[in-house]
């Protein structure tokens, strides 16, 4: 017998109507957090003390309990047995934060590396292509450095839908810099292969190291205009320097000739891989088949009325081996529309404002340093 | 050098809710010092008592049906104002701080009765405030106490709420009282020697200059805020008088946990204590120790208290929410939900966990969330204090000097009993303000 979950991931990405996706969806996400409440102890604990029952049916997707995104930092969650975990996969290790960490099975994969081929097909076309990566090339100084590790880690999912892969930076010393030369030469080989081919890469290193330093020059690559540039990894580097989406948009379509529509900011999160949420040609990103998008009242953490910006919450179906169906970020965006898009994509769209941020440093009662604390926890 | 001009003695220069930007500029202060120094010979020229009862007069008119602070009072979580800054209170801050000897303000004294020395107190000229954004109201704890010693002061206050102290300043400057010389005061002649400032905290130029014209430095703030203040250059006996960051807790011994009421009646004052400032204050607690023993065991215990926070969050809501801390208290509440035991609200407004093998202070999560911890003996709490611990509001009975007298050892500044741990009394941070506030002269 089909899962409902494998059902779900056989459906078209952007094509089922909203009612029959809320339907299939809310299903697979019933068999899985039943899955999980019966091998997840501390999840089944949690669900038990709010009084939900897996065995009945869940209202909708507001009533799915959702986990904040920190609890995967706070506690190792695994719905598996360690032998089924073929990788611990971590958040990004960039900051002094605390990664999360979640356990990998091959179902979960599996699951991710099927939604994720189908949400880049639809988006940039059926046929894979050869993919410009924009950063160095992974070797074994990876391993030494923990941002580009964590780096290639991110792309490894994109990377699966690449024919091939050539690498656009190159190191000088602890630097980066652009290989101009290699640059031109592939897009020259690939053009006259009449390869259709994708710019992939962090949305920092994008503007960072390719954009900016090419325009500040004058340069301009004119690229075939069946290329796409794709981005992903947050603006958070890009808002310190002022640099918005549109600002970015322009730029990196004047330097490579190109249309808006061509260049594609990726949102998506390590909690919840697989899934991704790129702009459409209208520039709005949309849930597809496999995920829905709410968004809670920071204070009350009721569901807020369409248009009002809050904490956002995704519920997708994909993980097997960690109760990740349910997940409240601290990215705080707000619902754009419900209506299906001018190319009769279908998902709900959305539009993320920023992230949850201290907004000052304290007074009298501000934090201390972590020594003085001691918190025995067992989780931990 | 740019500073705003929030408040001075033409009154209140910003809306309650306006930013500093509406406020008129200057990039002078001399003129505006010189001003209040002015005004401070006016104040000196009065008797500590009848600026005792200036402050007093207007803390029962704010309490008055109808007027206009009430609400801002109720709203904002001050009702521990009005009541600090009547009479009885201030007169025994003075007594408290000033070697019992608050009349020094006016004349020379006696420094005891079977003393010879006559000393008095003289103001040290002009004060400078500097107010962290959280807890705005801090700085007419120490602004008061300032005035009292007869100083000029200029209060510097952050980006965040610029308009509230000026709002409470204008509401004192509006006070009457008579003197006990049957005279007419007004509040003004309070509020005519301050002045209410902001200046960006990259303003390097602007926090020299402060620091320049100041007698005294009073730093309310976090780690890097005080700090930046004592590194700023100043004249030569210039004093500080530094309240840091410092994380207190509640200690609630077996005696308490004796039967239901009185554990209730326990776990109903740590909350007021914890609602209070909404536990930004460094004298809300975080962390509350109970001690294994007793009838109710320290689980049961976190129960009541989070009943207890669910009716005091009733009474004052939380007002503002801060998005990072609201994520992070949902993940303390969802870990402890699932390795220990969580009360919460079902909204962002209070949350008490607890779990069996915890031990130690837990690091503030703020947003009214406490984490109850066992210990088996309330002694055990001591090894956690350092200098970085400031009250330890203590629910215990015979033992409460002893464990006050090992808890302070270790470094904590207070141990006032559980439900006065928000009070602001004397000593604070290990010293008197008041005392060092004034100049001890003899003569």
């Amino acid at each position: 017998m089909t899962s409902a979950t494998d059902h779900l991931l056989s459906l078209p990405p952007y094509g089922v109507a909203a009612e029959i996706k809320a339907a299939a969806l809310l299903a697979a996400v019933g068999e899985q957090i039943a899955h999980h409440y019966e091998h997840c102890p501390l999840y089944a604990r949690w669900l038990r003390r709010q009084g939900f029952d897996p065995r009945h049916p869940i209202p909708g997707l507001a009533d799915v309990p959702w986990l904040p995104v920190s609890i995967f930092k706070r506690l190792f969650l695994s719905s598996v047995p360690d032998s089924q975990v073929v990788r611990v996969l971590t958040s990004s290790g960039t900051s002094a934060q605390v990664p999360s960490r979640l356990p990998l099975d091959q179902t979960t994969r599996s699951r991710q590396m099927k939604a994720l081929a189908a949400i880049l097909s639809h988006r940039l076309g059926g046929r894979r292509r050869p993919f410009l990566v924009l950063d160095v090339p992974p070797d074994k100084s990876a391993d030494a450095d923990r941002e580009l590790s964590a780096r290639v880690a991110g792309m490894r999912g994109y990377l699966m839908a690449a024919t091939e892969q050539e690498y656009a930076l190159r190191r000088d010393g602890d630097r980066l810099l652009l290989d101009r030369e290699k640059v031109v030469a592939t897009v020259r080989r690939w053009s006259a292969e009449q390869k259709p081919f994708c710019l992939l890469g962090y949305t920092y290193l994008l503007y960072e190291y390719v954009v900016h330093p090419l325009r500040a020059e004058g340069i301009r690559i004119e690229l075939p205009p069946s290329t796409f540039v794709v981005h992903f990894g947050g603006w958070k580097k890009l808002r310190q320097q002022a640099v918005t989406k549109p600002v970015l948009t322009d730029h990196t379509g004047e330097v490579f000739g190109l249309p808006t529509g061509s260049i594609v900011d990726v949102y998506g999160f390590t909690e919840q891989l697989g899934v991704i949420y790129p702009d459409d040609a209208q520039g709005v990103k949309r849930t597809p088949t496999y995920a829905e998008v709410l968004v809670r009242d920071p204070r009350t953490l009721e569901i807020a009325p369409d248009g009002a910006v809050g904490l956002l919450e995704f519920v997708s179906p994909l993980s097997h081996s960690y109760p990740g169906v349910a997940v409240l970020l601290d990215d705080v965006g707000r619902i754009v529309t419900r209506d299906p898009g001018s190319d009769g994509c279908q998902g709900t769209g959305f539009e993320v404002v920023g992230r949850a941020q201290r907004a000052e440093t304290r007074g009298c009662g501000d934090t201390l340093p972590k020594e003085i604390y001691e918190n025995a926890g067992a989780g931990r | 050098m740019k500073f705003y001009l929030l408040f001075d003695r033409e009154g209140p220069r910003i809306g309650l809710a306006d930013g500093h930007e509406t406020a008129p500029v200057l990039d002078r202060l001399e003129p505006l010092v010189a001003r209040l120094r002015d005004s401070q010979q006016q104040m000196r020229a009065l008797a500590f008592d009848d600026l005792v009862g200036l402050c007093d007069a207007a803390a029962r008119s704010w309490t008055q049906p109808g007027h206009p602070l009430g609400d801002f009072i109720r709203r904002n979580h001050l009702g521990f104002l009005p009541l600090w800054m009547r009479r009885a209170n201030l007169q025994t801050l003075a007594l408290r701080s000033l070697r019992g000897r608050p009349e020094a303000l006016d004349r020379f004294v006696p420094l005891g009765e079977k003393e010879t020395m006559m000393v008095r107190a003289q103001p040290r000229g002009l004060v400078v405030h500097w107010v962290a954004g959280n807890v705005p109201v801090l700085g007419l704890l120490s602004l008061v106490q300032s005035m009292l010693c007869k100083n000029a002061n200029v209060v510097k206050v952050s980006r965040r709420r610029p308009g509230v102290l000026p709002h409470l300043l204008a509401a004192l400057s509006e006070a009457t009282c008579v003197s006990a010389r049957g005279a007419t005061l007004s509040g003004r002649v309070l509020t005519d020697a301050m002045a209410v400032v902001y200046a960006d905290r990259h303003d390097e130029a602007a926090a020299r200059e402060l620091s320049r014209l100041a007698d005294v430095r009073v730093a309310w703030g976090g780690r890097e805020a005080v700090e930046a203040i004592v590194n700023l250059p100043r004249r030569y006996g210039t004093e500080d008088i530094v309240f840091g960051p410092k994380v207190s807790f509640a200690i609630v011994g077996a005696e308490r946990l004796a039967d239901d009421d009185t554990a209730r009646r326990t776990a109903a004052v740590i909350a007021a204590d914890a609602c209070a400032f909404d536990q930004q204050g460094c004298n809300s607690p975080h962390t509350v120790f109970v001690e294994r023993g007793g009838p109710i065991a320290p689980a049961e215990f976190a129960r009541l208290l989070g009943e207890a926070m669910e009716a005091e969050s009733r009474r004052a809501p939380l007002e503002e929410v801060d998005l990072a801390d609201a994520m992070n208290v949902l993940g303390v509440r969802t870990e402890y939900a699932m390795r220990g035991e969580a009360h919460h609200s079902r909204g962002i407004q209070w949350a008490v966990v607890y779990a069996d093998e915890d031990s130690g202070l837990a690091e503030p999560c703020y947003l009214r969330t406490l984490f109850v911890r066992p210990v088996n003996d309330v002694f055990e709490v001591a090894a956690f204090c350092s200098s970085q611990t400031q009250t330890a509001g203590l629910a215990v009975d015979d033992r409460r000097h002893a464990l006050a007298d090992a808890l302070t050892a270790r470094g904590v500044e207070r141990c006032p009993a559980v439900g006065a741990m928000r009070i602001y009394d004397a000593p604070w941070d290990g010293l008197f303000p008041m005392d060092r506030l004034v100049r001890w002269v003899s003569g």
